[in-house]
């Protein structure tokens, strides 16, 4: 039983970490229809940006900054260089995923090289662990909830209380009449890429930070645990994205604890099918995903 | 020398084999099947499963199940049955009314998980592991390490794959591969025009199924092992990419692709001197691969062959006028 | 036209529906079409009577066209029954009514792009052994009576339509009104007892939109019978008898236009909507 009191405290930390990365991730679909599948690899490549300066001497902290902004900047510029062009091409929804298949298959194999293969770990004080109950987390774990929790109000302040917002917010429900109206999209777009490749870089480290260690080869384990949460919540609904974190979160946590470890992913991604299957709409969403166009 | 040729040669084989099944069901059909490595990887564990002794054998250093030693050809045949038979489970999960960029990616998840299960549960088909030692056909009558043997396997593959193509071409030219091209085009008018868009679907699914099951017996009887490390997901990529860049919609589009792309790609590989740490030619070769993909998306998506245009023959006598007053 | 004693305008409130002059190729019942908290089409009841082109019109968001989509089966009725050449089809899907000679067009174009324009036409034809996967591998020897038989049907009405000369041409590099009027063609591949068009004139050049009333007219004459949902009036008038009209998903009247254009509510509804 503690066993699982102890996975349910881990799920704590799993869903703030699947929270901030489902809540960039869903947006970018709903404001660009976009199912960006290069996501884990961008998280990744933000993680090991935010390595390369930690391992030289700064703090983890900062770090995490940089990994932000790498990527923001990075994401902007594959909206910007690659998924833009191809869908003001009029390539079709199939097309666009295998151009994000290829985008992530390049980014991996780039950034293997320059990384390496071999595991790292950020330079870091885990802190004291606190206990309550079975559940045991250490400061950066609480810490990283912590980060989620502000990154949620964030998002939330922004959608809700800035003009950006709201741009964002009517150019995700109908760009056209959203460009009607006068505002901006293309820069709306442009903006939106940078912010939610901000969560994704921020997202990337904390997973890095939660882990003994990583590589480049855990970029894709991150993506399906993502894609779960957001589509489970209803894909382009940021609030739906957060529930579904917590759902994902805490399954694959206590799936951990109560089948198997190995079984953990198989959790998540039974779960993403199973969705997209039988409810793509997700769980909040009254907007159907079930379109006969595309 | 001869190995390498015969390697080629099977290889080049199989991977026509698995781009035709694909231009099948993505180029003609427009059912983006990332699935695909399953129907394959379960073909060649079937293969495996039934030529095999049962798992005490050889030292019994495997957990499988079956093991039911069966000669040449029935396990072949199994594992093109078992390919077709995959295909209405998943085909009835996935091939519904959803986005075609969420059936694509739930699809692609089913083949993770596929792999993921089969790799964490060795009695099944030796987990991680996976199957070594399968004998190769009629190794009881002929002796496989023989140059001759070699031959003829290649030319066995050669063979079907060619009777396959064959098969394709049939269908492709017919009433049938039309109705399955205007499914393509507008699903929603080809349904309103008498069209089981379902059962059309599922056809050409289970088509693909037996084809795809067929290429990894045919592999799996030539390489003798078979372990999860062989059919992850991004296999199904390089055979979309062989696909997009030979040419869409049609059957010499699909085996140029499979010949520029999954053979010609690797052979090419093999003649660049190492550079750099180990491991940098193979991530040169993905980034190479998702560069082909994308450029050709870009500048040339219908492919190397485009499909053609289809051209009825100028009747021999002309039906004669008929004068009407209206219109 | 005199105006039919028996075409009495459905009130909202009293959905009562008119007495039929001879038995209705399609009777729909208390047809409503729900989704999503929205309700597109509220208790509708029709008879469409063969031989006869009767038009739907209404204002934007009547629910004219989600009617017309239920009728085909593009779309499941939330409750009600169709009833189409004596059997019901309310349970039935689309390709199943195409089949038995409900068939309908669309409003957005709709032809197969890739295929060429006999192409087109030639996947709507029915009856063509090689159109199973059986068949297909069997090869041309097994089909090619079938194929070229149909070949030459679709080329009469190619000429009928004057195409014959875009035969070969892709369908997706025909203008709106050519498009328009392949889409009308390859439904008659089917040799359907009543074509539902959905707004055929939108999208079309206004000289085309002519042209195509009178292939409507031609083609009536022949005995088949048509039901138009539009917005173009003149055409409406030229061609249907009768028409219906409804307003936000409910039939708000039936009759000529003469008829119609004196029935204060209808205007009404039809300025306001």
């Amino acid at each position: 039983m503690s066993l699982i009191v102890a996975a349910f405290g881990f799920g704590l930390v799993s869903m703030s970490i699947i929270a901030i990365a489902a809540v960039g991730f869903t947006m970018q679909f709903g404001i660009t229809n976009m199912i960006n599948l290069a996501y884990g690899q961008v998280m990744i490549a933000s993680a090991f940006a935010a390595y390369a300066v930690n391992n030289a001497g700064v703090n983890i902290w900062l770090s995490m900054i940089v990994g932000a902004v790498f990527g923001a900047v990075f994401s902007f510029l594959l909206n910007r260089g690659i998924y833009a062009p191809f869908q003001r091409k009029g390539t079709n929804l199939i097309g666009m995923v295998i151009i994000s298949l290829a985008v992530s298959l390049v980014i991996a194999n780039v950034l293997l090289p320059i990384a390496g293969y071999d595991s790292v770990s950020y330079h870091l004080d885990t802190g004291a662990t606190f206990h309550a109950g079975s559940i045991a987390l250490t400061g950066v774990q609480i810490a990283i909830m912590a980060v989620a929790v502000v990154v949620m109000v964030v998002v939330h302040s922004l959608l809700h209380f800035t003009r950006l917002g709201k741009a964002m917010r009517a150019t995700a429900a109908n760009p056209t009449l959203a460009r009607n109206c006068g505002i901006p999209t293309a820069r709306v777009i442009d903006l939106a890429w940078l912010i939610t490749g901000a969560l994704c870089g921020v997202a990337g480290v904390v997973a890095g930070m939660n882990s003994d260690a990583f590589a480049v080869a855990n970029g894709s384990e991150f993506l399906i645990p993502i894609i779960a949460a957001a589509v489970l919540g209803g894909a382009g609904h940021p609030y739906g994205a957060m529930i579904g974190a917590v759902i994902i979160g805490e399954m694959t946590e206590l799936s951990a604890a109560v089948i198997s470890p190995e079984y953990k992913q198989v959790v998540a991604f039974a779960v993403l099918v199973l969705v997209m299957v039988l409810r793509p709409q997700g769980l909040l969403a009254k907007r159907g995903a079930l379109a006969a166009a595309g | 020398m001869t190995y390498y040729l015969t390697t080629v040669l099977v290889y080049a084989g199989v991977d026509a084999l698995a781009c035709l099944a694909i231009s099948l069901q993505f180029g003609v059909s427009g059912i983006v099947n990332f699935s695909f490595i399953i129907f394959q990887a379960a073909g060649a564990y079937t293969a495996g499963v039934l030529s095999m002794p049962p798992d005490t054998a050889n030292g019994g250093f495997q957990t499988y199940i079956l093991g039911l030693n069966l000669p040449f050809p029935l396990p072949w045949i199994g594992a093109t049955v078992v390919g077709a038979l995959l295909a209405p489970p998943i085909g009835l999960v996935v091939l519904r009314r959803l986005r075609s960029d969420y059936q694509a990616i739930a699809m692609l998840v089913l083949s993770v998980i596929a792999t993921l299960v089969v790799t964490n549960t060795p009695p099944f088909l030796d987990g991680a592991a996976g199957l070594a030692l399968v004998p190769q056909p009629l190794a009881n009558l002929l002796d496989p390490s023989s140059a001759g043997y070699e031959w003829a396997y290649a030319a066995a593959t050669v063979v079907l794959a060619a009777i396959v193509f064959v098969i394709a071409q049939r269908i492709i030219n017919s009433p049938y591969g039309r109705s399955l091209r205007a499914m393509r085009e507008n699903e929603l008018a080809a349904n309103a025009l008498g069209k089981n868009s379902v059962a059309l679907k599922m056809s050409v699914f289970v088509v693909g199924g037996a084809i795809a099951g067929l290429s990894g017996a045919i592999l799996v009887g030539f390489i003798t092992t078979w372990a999860p490390s062989t059919w992850l997901y991004p296999e199904t990529l390089i055979l979309f990419a062989a696909v997009i860049v030979g040419g869409r919609g049609n059957n010499y589009g699909a085996v140029l692709g499979a010949l520029l792309v999954p053979v010609g790609f690797e052979e090419a590989t093999r003649y660049i001197p190492p550079f750099g740490p180990p491991g940098l030619i193979p991530a040169f070769e993905w980034v190479c691969i998702g560069g082909l993909i994308l450029g050709f998306l870009w500048f040339r998506p219908r492919g190397v062959i485009p499909e053609r245009r289809r051209v009825f023959r100028v009747a021999a006598a002309k039906q004669p006028e008929e004068e009407r007053g209206a219109g | 036209m005199p105006v039919e004693a028996d075409a009495v305008a459905n009130r909202r409130d009293a959905g009562g529906e008119a007495a039929p002059t001879s038995v209705a190729l399609l009777q729909a019942r208390g047809v409503s079409r729900h989704f999503e908290g929205m309700h597109a089409v509220e208790d509708v009841s029709i008879d469409v009577q063969p031989g006869r082109i009767t038009g739907l019109i209404g204002p934007n968001g009547a629910g004219k066209s989600t009617f017309l989509a239920v009728l085909a089966g593009t779309l499941p009725a939330s409750s009600g029954t169709i009833i189409f050449d004596g059997t019901d089809v309310t349970r039935m899907p689309a390709f199943q009514r195409a089949r038995r000679g409900l068939v309908r067009t669309f409003q957005l174009p709709s032809e197969f792009a890739q295929l060429t324009v006999l192409e087109n036409l030639m996947t709507a034809a029915p009856d063509n052994r090689g159109d199973s996967l059986i068949g297909a591998l069997l090869g041309r020897r097994y089909w090619g009576v079938d194929e070229d038989r149909l070949v030459m049907q679709a080329r009469v009405l190619l000429d009928r339509f004057r195409m014959s000369a875009k035969e070969s041409d892709y369908a997706g590099s025909l203008s709106g009104g050519q498009k328009r009027l392949v889409e009308i063609m390859r439904s008659l591949m089917l040799r359907p007892r009543l074509l539902l068009l959905d707004e055929p004139m939108s999208g079309v050049h206004p000289s085309i939109v002519g042209e195509i009333a009178s292939y409507c007219e031609a083609l009536r004459d022949d005995g088949l019978t048509i039901l138009i949902v539009e917005h173009e009036l003149h055409m409406i008038e030229r061609l249907c008898d009768p028409v219906i009209v409804m307003a936000q998903g409910h039939v708000i009247g039936q009759g000529t236009m003469t008829f119609l254009r004196q029935q204060r509510e209808i205007v009404d509804a039809y300025l306001v909507g």
